[in-house]
């Protein structure tokens, strides 16, 4: 009861801080990171689904962010669509485009199913930059509208500011992060990580490992597509570049600088890695350098992640305060 | 017409012994440190800038400098092997791959910083010489490449069949523990593969910057291919990796030349996913 009381204070004050974070950093930049923190909150998410729940490394998850933006920018120039419905149709467009190429590569394994994953982001970045008549080719899509005014009852959300795309990402990442909660709490998500422990065991205990792998896969490119859409009528401009397999990358190390087998550290690790580099723009020519051998240096001392480190030490502490008892 | 698919052909192989020196060395480290090195396109670059500077700043032959960066860059992956990779040997795939990516992303860049973006060319002194049959080109520079690929892999498969280091190798890709314990320094085998693989890189690197040039961007897509060749290949044999290095190289060549050059990223993906729809198993059969 006490521990129910706690949660709920936590989640006001969390969901309070939230609320009234634009105030304290209204300048644009600030909000541009929070809203950019959180679109990567999303993508880190759906990823940490098939990756640190299901055991499916993935390196393909920037194509399907890369195809809800396309799909929905090109629904709503071509097509007229409202954002609103192109933001779902674009979700069910990745969705399914990640189930075809699901049932293709997911009874690959290990480096294999990595390797291939990341093919395919090189064929969809390969597909965007060529097929001119459709995506302009390397110029990207520009001229892509903003949402329509939303009326929520108590407020109004208008879009011409940033801090209104700050608060549907909110909601955006309180939905997401509700439905893989729910999920990983299910038989479902008990079934993912079986699979991830051992794909065999799993299966010999009559769990159909493909059909889960391949829900886990399909949902986070579905989910992956939905924040493409996101950001397409947020920066308003698309081009392929922003989809490269490095972006697959960047998200990779976001889930593991977090740690990917909890849903608080894709979050933890999207905004630390969405806010980080900014510190490093100082540093000019040799940023990426600098970012190379940071994560160099992370893999080989914190290989579990910030959370997963962190967490290691409180339990330590806890057995060292239960022996002394 | 058929002068012209010939030709392609003919390319396609120098290209696939080009892929196949790369590929092997990826194989190499992937079968026995069971690690996807991302950064391995960044050995074959640096390898193809050792080779450069070698000529200009100290004025050796073109050969000379080509075993120089072959013996600079087994030092160097051998040494970036014992600090970088040797921490997480047996650690979850994904932290090799992004430690290796790390890795890459750091090399490139410093490359970037140091040596400036422009491609640069390696004089090889073969370009002049040109062979002419039944109405193909061969340049003595690719003629150099198919010769050189055959004596490297000769050369690697003498090393792995005959001698004892090699012998040691096989042992620790198929079982480490059991490697270990019946007397094998698996430490030593990590080193010595990773000085292979980095060798062949270098000498990949250096034939191509003869061919085409030198740039700090040249590893990256390079290295996926490779692993496109490795998988392809199936388990670490040699002559796998060599047949599919040629398959990707003619498919390549001669997608690039008949159907679409603007596409030819894309073709390793489409061979790939064919491969899988019809033979999981492998290139060369069971694995």
């Amino acid at each position: 009861m006490m521990r129910r009381l706690i949660q709920a204070l936590l989640f006001l004050l969390v969901a309070a801080g939230l609320y009234v974070l634009p105030r304290f950093f209204s300048m644009d930049y600030y909000l541009h990171i929070f809203v950019m923190s959180e679109i990567y909150a999303v993508l880190a998410l759906s990823l940490a689904l098939i990756v640190g729940f299901t055991g499916q490394v993935s390196m393909g998850h920037a194509a399907f962010y890369g195809m809800g933006a396309y799909a929905s920018a090109l629904l709503s120039i071509r097509l007229g669509c409202s954002f609103w419905v192109a933001f779902w149709l674009s979700g069910l467009f990745a969705g399914c485009v990640s189930y075809v190429i699901g049932r293709l590569v997911l009874r690959l394994r290990g480096h294999v199913l990595a390797i291939t994953t990341a093919f395919f982001c090189v064929l969809v970045t390969v597909v965007m930059n060529n097929w001119i008549a459709v995506t302009n080719g390397p110029m990207g899509i520009t001229g892509i509208p903003r949402p329509s005014p939303l009326n929520l009852g108590l407020v109004r959300l208008v879009f011409e500011s940033r801090v209104h795309y700050y608060y549907l990402g909110l909601f955006f990442v309180a939905g997401v992060l509700f439905i893989l909660h729910r999920l990983v709490r299910s038989r479902l998500g008990d079934a993912m990580i079986a699979i991830r422990e051992n794909e065999e065991l799993a299966t010999s205990l009559g769990i159909d490992a493909m059909k889960i792998k391949l829900l886990a896969f399909t949902l986070g490119g579905a989910i992956a597509g939905l924040a493409g859409s996101f950001y397409a009528h947020y920066i308003l401009f698309i081009s392929p570049v922003t989809f490269s397999m490095n972006e697959s990358i960047n998200m990779l190390v976001m889930i593991i600088f977090g740690g990917m087998s909890t849903l608080f550290g894709p979050i933890l690790g999207a905004v630390a890695l969405t806010v980080l580099p900014e510190f490093l723009r100082m540093a000019g020519e040799m940023r990426l350098v600098i970012y190379g051998v940071a994560l160099i240096c992370f893999i080989i001392w914190l290989p579990e992640g910030l959370w997963g480190s962190l967490r290691n030490v409180l339990l330590s502490m806890n057995e060292a305060k239960r022996m002394e008892e | 017409m058929t002068t012209v698919f010939f030709q392609q052909v003919l390319n396609g192989v120098i290209l696939g012994c080009i892929y196949a020196l790369i590929a092997l060395g990826l194989s190499l480290v992937f079968g026995i440190l069971e690690m996807t090195n991302f950064a391995h396109g960044e050995f074959y670059m640096l390898g193809a800038f050792m080779a450069l500077f070698s000529m200009t700043h100290l004025g050796v032959p073109f050969f000379v400098a080509l075993l120089i960066a072959m013996l600079g860059m087994a030092l160097v992956s051998a040494l970036i092997e014992r600090m970088v990779f040797r921490p997480i040997v047996g650690k979850p795939l994904i932290n090799s791959m992004l430690l290796s990516f790390g890795l890459s992303t750091a090399l490139a860049n410093l490359a970037l910083f140091f040596f400036k973006a422009d491609p640069r060319k390696i004089t090889s002194g073969l370009a002049g010489v040109r062979f002419r049959f039944w109405g193909l080109f061969l340049t003595g520079e690719r003629l150099a490449i198919l010769i050189l690929s055959i004596i490297l892999v000769l050369g690697l498969t003498w090393f792995i069949q005959r001698t004892r280091m090699g012998k040691a190798m096989r042992a620790v890709a198929q079982d480490r523990v059991a490697a270990q314990l019946a007397g094998v320094n698996v430490k030593r085998v990590y080193s010595v593969t990773f000085a292979i693989s980095g060798a062949l890189a270098a000498a990949a690197g250096t034939m191509v910057g003869a061919m085409f040039f030198v740039s700090p961007e040249m590893g990256f897509t390079v290295v996926l291919k490779s692993f496109v060749i490795v998988i392809l290949a199936g388990a670490g044999r040699i002559r796998g990796v060599i047949l599919a290095a040629v398959l990707i190289g003619l498919v390549e060549s001669l997608g690039g030349g008949f159907i679409s050059y603007a596409y030819k990223d894309a073709y390793p993906f489409l061979l790939l996913v064919l491969l899988f729809i019809f033979k999981p198993e492998g290139l060369m059969g069971g694995a």
